[in-house]
């Protein structure tokens, strides 16, 4: 499965990576949430994990510029900081499938992804 | 013309004017040059930092994936083992595994506190402890309590009591997160005032422990120190100590009016049979703020036997009390609220506008 990771913390964003990695998926990451939206467009990602406070754009608009795509539908997974219910409400709302309230445990975030894992795709 | 017509710059004469001017470029000179060397040096602060970031990024990420095994224990592999001993990249390690720890949970923290030790990064966050400025202090306090260093406890305790406030809610909350209720052992020494603000982080410390019993509450409320007594009422009541009623009762006789208040908050919250009673016995000792906070709390835990005593309230001098003491009658009295309708002034200003006030209050 390709999963694009938008998170500005380099040691969150490159331990998701690697311990997404280690379940053999393929992983693009992007540190701000500009980037992330220009790889949405490039790649079409199967699933996208997106922190909410980011430079340049938010998780949020993260997620409104994937319900604009055309064709398919991409699941997105929040990670917020605790504290953030409203904001995660808002994320619902605007077409988010799941959050992840930090501190969260790397495994945690691995049986979650597994979730989403198309029934066809084998490893 | 006489001199004291000239105005005082036609008294400078023109060589005194450039040395002005030269001093003022020359101060010119040097505020810009301290500007930009700031600015440089910042610049090459974070130029290094964004070259260690992948140094820092690997040691961390080796121990999160680390899996416990007792034949291999977590060893880190640095190519740049030089870089271990630069004072600056272990401090923006440090950081950034404290950062780590406030991210993760589970297995990933306990890695992370594994590799504090390892690299000796407890060391150096020990020695701020002793550096005499006082945020070097208080950051030492805050990293080792981040990584649960138990081991430097008494240390840290010695720091509750420091002359300097930071230092000592640092060393305090430090305290509370290593042992929970048990941690606030520095009750028993603490000199200095705790803050409202203080009070108020240390108990939102507590949010996800659980509770045990508070083994010195009781010496706490005679403590000479008047924020302990007004903290140990707080956690009395947050969590409901029932064995601490007769201290509680004995603060209403304290000359602090803070200490009265919150001594009634806890009546309120955990009444007995008789509570009503006795915080009516100490109604005439305090001032006016005491007075409505009894009425008020006699609307929730009062009883027919304060029916005369109320009734007596509504021909105090004050009309705030005969309002107050108005509003407590119409709860409790059987007959409720049409109770005015029967009252010897009921068509007597004030007490004809107060019980219209109420009435129409609890219409609404």
């Amino acid at each position: 499965m390709t999963i694009l990771v938008a998170e500005d913390e380099m040691i969150m964003l490159k331990t998701i990576e690697l311990r997404l990695k280690k379940d053999g998926h393929h992983v693009i990451i992007c540190q701000d949430g500009r980037e992330a939206i220009k790889k949405i467009e490039e790649v079409s990602p199967d699933l996208i994990i997106t922190d909410i406070m980011m430079p340049f754009a938010s998780g949020l608009e993260i997620i409104e510029a994937v319900k604009r795509k055309a064709g398919k539908r991409i699941p997105v997974i929040v990670l917020s900081a605790m504290g953030q219910e409203n904001v995660v409400l808002e994320a619902f709302q605007l077409g988010a499938d799941d959050y992840i309230t930090k501190p969260f445990s790397p495994n945690e975030l691995s049986m979650r992804v597994k979730r989403y894992i198309p029934e066809t795709l084998t490893f | 013309m006489p001199s004291y017509f000239n105005p005082i710059f036609l008294q400078i004469n023109s060589n005194d004017f450039i040395g002005l001017i030269y001093i003022f470029l020359l101060l010119l000179l040097l505020v810009f040059t301290f500007i930009i060397g700031v600015a440089i040096y910042k610049r090459r602060v974070e130029f290094k930092k964004k070259l260690w970031q992948e140094d820092i990024t690997g040691i961390i990420s080796q121990a999160i994936f680390y899996e416990a095994d007792e034949n291999e224990p977590l060893t880190i592999t640095f190519d740049n083992k030089k870089l271990l001993h630069n004072p600056r990249f272990r401090q923006y390690l440090i950081d950034e595994v404290i950062h780590a720890m406030k991210n993760f949970s589970g297995t990933t923290t306990g890695n992370l506190k594994k590799l504090y030790g390892i690299l000796d990064l407890d060391k150096d966050s020990f020695k701020k402890l002793h550096r005499k400025k006082w945020h070097i202090k208080a950051k030492g306090i805050q990293e080792l309590a981040m990584m649960v260093q138990v081991k430097y406890v008494k240390e840290i305790f010695r720091l509750t009591n420091n002359a300097n406030e930071l230092v000592r809610n640092e060393a305090q909350c430090a305290l509370v997160n290593f042992y929970g209720f048990k941690g606030f052992r520095f009750l028993n020494v603490t000199a200095y005032p705790i803050s409202q603000w203080q009070q108020i982080q240390l108990l939102n410390n507590l949010q996800d422990v659980t509770y045990c019993k508070l083994d010195g509450i009781k010496k706490w409320m005679e403590s000479p120190n008047e924020s302990i007594i007004i903290f140990s009422l707080k956690l009395a009541t947050f969590y409901n100590c029932f064995d601490v009623y007769d201290q509680v009762i004995h603060c209403l006789q304290n000359p602090s009016l803070q200490i009265k208040l919150n001594a009634l908050e806890y009546l309120k919250k955990m009444p007995r049979e008789d509570t009503a009673d006795q915080i009516t016995a100490h109604y005439s000792f305090g001032n006016k703020i005491i007075k409505l906070a009894i009425l008020s709390i006699l609307k929730e835990i009062g009883t027919e036997r304060q029916i005369p005593f109320l009734l007596k309230q509504l021909h105090n001098i004050d009309d705030n009390i005969k309002v107050a003491a108005a509003k407590t009658l119409a709860c409790i009295h059987p007959l409720g609220a049409s109770f005015f309708q029967t009252h010897l002034f009921a068509d007597e200003y004030p007490w004809n506008a107060i019980f219209l006030q109420i009435e129409n209050e609890r219409a609404a």
